[in-house]
């Protein structure tokens, strides 16, 4: 997983208007599949630093916590009802968002579109 | 080049003692269909159905912006009120509009919180319409975000609101549309969104009066999009079942916005909704 996210990283990293939607955004988020933690450190929307956990010494903004089969169908190019989006795991109780709600809300669309970012079909759409 | 067959003008009603200068779109001649919005939105929902010359034949298609919505202003003194729409607002408005065109007994088609106030109406004022289709619409539906997340001094309630609902979005719809549908969010007016999705989380008077809509009447029937989040099938099933006669279509490719995210996917759907629908006898004859 730790090599999905930092291809997450590199493609970011690459994209103007997404670095540009995240301008704004500085923080930590924590992302937990089948409780392996990835701790995703933003730099004004640049994906800075890439760190597996666990670690109980890195703060986290919010954390988004899911499993790996999950995930795997969210990163399909037309993943099946519920699976297309972070909220809709939620919804179908495979995922769970905590922390500063309000701070992903304000930042939501840089959020998910980073998060679809190895989803198939998206190579070269930036 | 020509223009589209879309044509729209101002017309201006009294709602709650106070005029309203409403702005309507139609194209299309015959039976009338009047088409609602979904929260945070407007006419331009509809557009791709009303230059569909297979939906317009034969059909009036005609669709307004709620006032606080689109190219309808809010009313006078907004600047210093809190715009929460309620349920009897939302049905004397679009009554209003109703008797203002002189519509004989339309269809009346609504999407979301528009799909709730034509079941509303259709327990209520039947004699009004002449049937009803209710697009990803259920007897009630509570917040699972905080509507005041989408209302505030220190962030773009539009833009926001837009990144929320497209998780209702189905991943078959066009991109173009896709981001078309998003665009009209993100344009809606400061505290728009909220003022709508308090009608729509927080009253549940539907939910009693479902079992009085007599479909024998004007029947009802529901269209709902499986990648619907906030309607979900299962909500639009119950919601249906609880309507005696009332049918119901899942559209497995579709979300919540089906007429505006993927007009292609959903036209067989709406064209099927119409043919299910009476012709008035006004229209018939």
């Amino acid at each position: 997983m730790l090599t999905t996210f930092r291809g997450v990283q590199d493609r970011l990293n690459a994209t103007p208007h997404l670095i540009r939607l995240g301008r704004l955004f500085s923080e930590t988020v924590l992302i937990e599949i089948d409780g392996q933690e990835v701790y995703l450190t933003f730099d004004r929307g640049r994906l800075a630093e890439v760190t597996e956990g666990p670690s109980r010494k890195t703060p986290w903004r919010f954390a988004l916590r899911t499993d790996a089969e999950a995930l795997a169908e969210f990163w399909q190019a037309r993943p099946r009802p519920g699976f297309h989006d972070i909220f809709g795991l939620v919804k179908i109780g495979r995922g769970r968002i905590d922390g500063d709600i309000l701070c992903l809300v304000k930042n939501l669309r840089f959020f998910k579109e980073i998060m679809a970012l190895p989803r198939a079909g998206q190579e070269g759409a930036a | 080049m020509s223009f589209e067959p879309i044509t729209g003008r101002y017309l201006t009603v009294t709602i709650a003692g106070a005029p309203r200068r409403i702005y309507i779109e139609e194209a299309g001649a015959g039976r009338p269909v009047l088409c609602l919005h979904t929260a945070g939105a407007d006419t331009r929902q509809w557009r791709h159905l009303m230059n569909d010359a297979a939906v317009t034949e034969g059909n009036r298609l005609i669709a307004f912006d709620m006032p606080w919505h689109g190219k309808s202003l809010p009313p006078e003194g907004w600047e210093s009120r809190e715009y929460l729409l309620t349920t009897e607002a939302y049905i004397e408005t679009v009554l209003a509009v109703v008797g203002g065109m002189g519509l004989d007994r339309p269809v009346l088609a609504g999407c979301s919180m528009g799909g709730r106030i034509a079941l509303q109406l259709a327990a209520l004022h039947p004699d009004r319409f002449s049937g009803f289709i209710a697009i990803e619409a259920s007897d009630f539906q509570p917040a699972w975000y905080d509507i005041d997340w989408f209302h505030r001094p220190d962030a773009h309630g539009g833009e926001m609101g837009a990144a929320l609902v497209s998780a209702n979005i189905s991943p078959h719809a066009p991109p173009v549309e896709r981001w078309n549908t998003l665009w009209m969010f993100m344009q809606s007016g400061p505290g728009v969104f909220r003022g709508d999705l308090s009608f729509y989380t927080r009253d549940d008077s539907l939910i009693a009066r479902l079992g009085r809509i007599d479909t024998g009447k004007t029947p009802v029937h529901l269209l709902v999009g499986a990648y619907d989040l906030t309607c979900t099938p299962e909500d639009a099933r119950r919601t249906a079942e609880a309507i005696p006669g009332a049918t119901l279509a899942v559209m497995e490719e579709l979300g919540h916005f089906p007429m505006s995210e993927h007009p292609e996917g959903f036209r067989p759907f709406f064209l099927d909704a119409l043919a299910r629908m009476p012709r008035p006898r006004a229209a018939a004859a």
